[in-house]
């Protein structure tokens, strides 16, 4: 059972829903085969936040090796979101979070401006943003990032929706991390560091792509995860030819008109 | 800045504008050699390519071992160059790691007394600048404390190497302001400006670079004309 915030990912009937999450661990289970690709995952997974809770977007952030946070993955690649991420290195409920390693939840925003009085005011100048929930990245107590949700309407999430949100965290944790490698308790600063490179690739490819095809970054991006699922290609690996110019740009989007003098 | 390891700390300290390249390689090396648990330490540049070279090494024990990985042709450094990865192997006698170069892993064991070799990329999205090249003689891997501090200065080496710091002194020797190092923005406009200009993703941040500075601007606003299109590179853009 829902409870009745009225936002409308909600009107679904349970059975409807049931079947909307089993299909996404189904997709991201079928996802974390060999040598999968890590962007592709968290891409996925932050799409599916937005699609089985009630929040407008969601996006993560991890850690990097001296610990400062930065954006990996967000469900709507607009400035804004990403934007709304990165602040947090600074302060916000995804550094708490990360810090304490455990959730922070910001059933209305207006209210915590004292808490974040950079972050908050950032948030309702430039979206409708009213909620916040901050899931950790958790891995032996501590955490690598963070799974950020914003809400359009001032609300906590329910248990369930909290529950079901913090196993999706938990889904990228074991996708940053590689299963292999936290079962063999490896050092872990490796793969974030991975994971952080293939993020500026995606956004090195998006530019060139934006450029090619006169479009914005955005739609950029989405031509760019198009291609690569439906050519079954790995996104990390596609982004990286595509901004090593190893890749022909008009198999994926024809140029666009010279505006050149 | 949290958590900053003392070879990290030590690479922010350098003063950019009174060193060439060969000079700051060396100081990066150093400071590992200091602040690490190895013995020696190299930079290699085009790693993958045929123009390579090795810009500093810190005892002929690390040039040693930049040469074989250039005479085979196959090593850490070379896999790390390839795959943007860290190349970690704590035990060169005893890894799996070294089936992928064995020719390099056996010479190395011949010819030096090196146990283990540790290889980090200085990597800028889809641009491999060169690998930063650490050994120890004695095996054994680096602690998580170390491991961050080497991966965090390697990230720091690689954005001085491309002297991401545009900002024409406005007082301080700050190198990197992460917030704006990591801007979605600058690696967004260099993809932009590598198609206007039909030039290397590395090169079209580099002329982003010279423009900011003519100019007296910060990068990250650069990169923002540049992603909202109020700012095209043409090939006579600087006259």
């Amino acid at each position: 059972m829902r409870s009745s915030e009225g936002v409308p990912a909600m009107d679904r009937s349970s059975n409807e829903r049931e079947e909307l999450i089993s299909r996404a661990f189904v997709t991201l289970a079928d996802t974390l085969v060999d040598d999968y690709d890590v962007i592709d995952l968290l891409d996925r997974l932050v799409g599916f936040c937005v699609e089985l809770l009630p929040a407008e977007a969601a996006g993560i952030v991890l850690g990097d090796a001296r610990r400062e946070l930065r954006a990996v993955a967000a469900s709507d690649e607009a400035a804004q979101v990403v934007e709304l991420l990165q602040l947090q290195a600074d302060e916000g409920p995804c550094l708490d979070c990360f810090q304490t390693a455990t959730p922070v939840i910001v059933a209305d925003l207006s209210a915590a401006i004292d808490r974040w009085p950079m972050f908050v005011p950032a948030v309702e100048q430039r979206t409708h943003f009213r909620s916040v929930h901050a899931l950790p990245l958790r891995l032996r107590g501590r955490a690598i990032g963070a799974l950020n949700l914003f809400g359009a309407i001032p609300a906590a999430l329910p248990q369930l929706d909290l529950a079901l949100g913090q196993a999706l965290a938990d889904v990228a944790t074991i996708g940053i991390l590689q299963e292999r490698a936290i079962r063999r308790g490896d050092v872990l600063s490796e793969q974030l560091q991975v994971a952080l490179n293939s993020r500026v690739v995606i956004e090195q490819a998006k530019g060139a792509l934006a450029q090619h095809g006169g479009l914005s970054t955005e739609k950029a991006f989405e031509r760019l995860r198009q291609y690569a699922r439906s050519h079954e290609l790995r996104l990390s690996e596609l982004a990286r030819r595509v901004a090593e110019k190893e890749f022909d740009l008009a198999e994926i989007l024809p140029p666009a008109r010279q505006t050149r003098p | 800045m949290a958590d900053l390891g003392v070879v990290t700390k030590a690479l922010l300290a350098i003063a950019r504008d009174t060193i060439d390249d060969r000079a700051l390689a060396m100081r990066i090396c150093r400071a590992c050699v200091d602040g690490l648990d190895v013995d020696g330490a190299a930079i290699s540049l085009l790693t993958a390519g045929a123009a390579r070279q090795t810009l500093a090494a810190t005892d002929a024990v690390a040039e040693l071992l930049e040469d074989l990985q250039f005479t085979f042709n196959e090593g850490a450094c070379m896999e790390a160059a390839r795959t943007g990865n860290p190349v970690l192997v704590g035990d060169l006698r005893h890894s799996g790691e070294v089936e992928r170069w064995p020719m390099f892993a056996a010479a190395v064991l011949e010819r030096s007394a090196v146990r283990a070799v540790f290889a980090l990329p200085l990597q800028w999205g889809a641009v491999n600048l060169g690998v930063l090249d650490l050994y120890r003689l004695q095996p054994g891997a680096l602690d998580d404390g170390q491991l961050r501090d080497a991966i965090a200065a390697a990230d720091a080496a690689a954005l001085m190497m491309l002297g991401l710091r545009t900002d024409p002194d406005r007082g301080g020797v700050d190198w990197l302001d992460d917030a704006v190092a990591h801007r979605a923005e600058i690696h967004q406009a260099a993809g932009m400006v590598s198609v206007q200009l039909d030039v290397t993703t590395a090169e079209a941040l580099a002329r982003m670079r010279a423009h900011a500075f003519v100019h007296d601007r910060l990068l990250v606003d650069v990169a923002r004309d540049v992603v909202a299109r109020r700012l095209m590179f043409t090939e006579d853009w600087e006259q």
